[in-house]
């Protein structure tokens, strides 16, 4: 299946955005987490705070389904 | 108490907006409010929070003013330099509006102080610069049932929340424990929209118009630029506000 991870900031070099300037493609199996798709792209997961998807701020442990977009974060912890 | 000619002038340029009114600017000079880090972000919630006319406001931090924080700590001037934050801030403030009483404590929150800190207030402004602290100030008002509008900043991205459990999550509900070790680059620009947006959220509560984002997350990207409000959902397992709190 295919999923799209977008992301600006720190995390944007990491996912080598292939759509856009923020967007990558990337085929993965179905039932994977987004703690293993992270995985398979190299991007660490200290990195990744947390994920939005369908207007839901989501966790690393969510199940993608075909065709989601999921923005990625990076911790923000800045005052 | 009723206004004084001077609140009704100072603040007829805000009392006129929908369901503002003097009841809402009464509401503004009872109110309590705990400033906890007095930099980029605090610095703007506390300028906007004094001239809409909050009547206490405790500005907490321990450290003292350095050239480097210019950029966005628009409390603060090139005199300032070597001053204590929350000294120098009080003054500004002060001068700002006489009416409002600014406490300063020049103190770090950790989980031995922010308790004491914390308590007494009507709602807390999370301004701080590391993950780990906010944890902590997010487990004192949940201990405490205070209120607490969450706020951080990393280049030209920000998130914001108003966090008040068990009617919202909290923050460790959705980010994960995971600090970043560098110091971020933060514009003075980038402070000053999220610590204004801080500051509506908390008027918002205290006056009791509008809707906050209590549940819902902004996440702000300013360089797209693309504001997206998102859904949060408490988390049952949450170690700070779930079945597995301590």
């Amino acid at each position: 299946m295919i999923v799209y991870l977008r992301s600006g900031g720190k995390l944007h070099d990491l996912l080598k955005p292939d759509v856009d300037q923020y967007t990558r493609r990337v085929e993965t199996h179905e039932g994977a987490t987004l703690i293993e798709i992270l995985g398979e792209l190299g991007i660490p997961l200290a990195m990744v705070a947390f994920a939005f998807a369908d207007g839901k701020v989501r966790k690393l442990e969510y199940v993608p389904s075909d065709g989601d977009v999921i923005t990625i974060q990076s911790p923000v912890a800045g005052g | 108490m009723v206004l004084s000619s001077d609140e009704l002038e100072r603040y007829t340029r805000q009392m006129g907006l929908p369901d503002w009114g003097e009841d809402g600017q009464e509401r503004l000079r009872d109110a309590r409010v705990f400033i906890a880090g007095a930099g980029g972000l605090g610095s703007a919630v506390a300028l906007y929070l004094t001239a809409a006319g909050v009547g206490r406001i405790t500005l907490c931090d321990p450290d003292t003013v350095e050239l480097s924080n210019l950029n966005r700590q628009v409390l603060y001037s090139t005199s300032d330099i070597g001053r204590g934050k929350v000294t120098a801030a009080s003054e500004h403030l002060v001068s700002l509006n006489p009416a409002a009483a600014i406490v300063p404590q020049s103190y770090r929150i950790d989980t031995d102080s922010a308790p004491d800190l914390v308590a007494g207030h009507d709602i807390a402004i999370d301004c701080l610069d590391t993950l780990d602290a906010r944890f902590v100030l997010n487990r004192a008002c949940i201990a405490l049932g205070i209120p607490m509008v969450y706020g951080a900043v990393s280049g030209f991205t920000g998130q914001l929340s108003l966090i008040h459990p068990p009617t919202t999550p909290c923050l460790e509900c959705f980010i994960s424990d995971k600090s970043p070790t560098e110091m971020p680059q933060v514009p003075g620009c980038t402070a000053g929209m999220i610590g204004s947006l801080q500051a509506t959220e908390a008027i918002k509560y205290l006056i009791g118009i509008g809707r906050t984002l209590a549940g819902r997350l902004l996440v702000v990207d300013g360089m797209g630029p693309r504001f997206d409000v998102l859904e949060i959902e408490r988390d049952p397992d949450c170690p700070a506000c779930g079945n597995r709190a301590e």
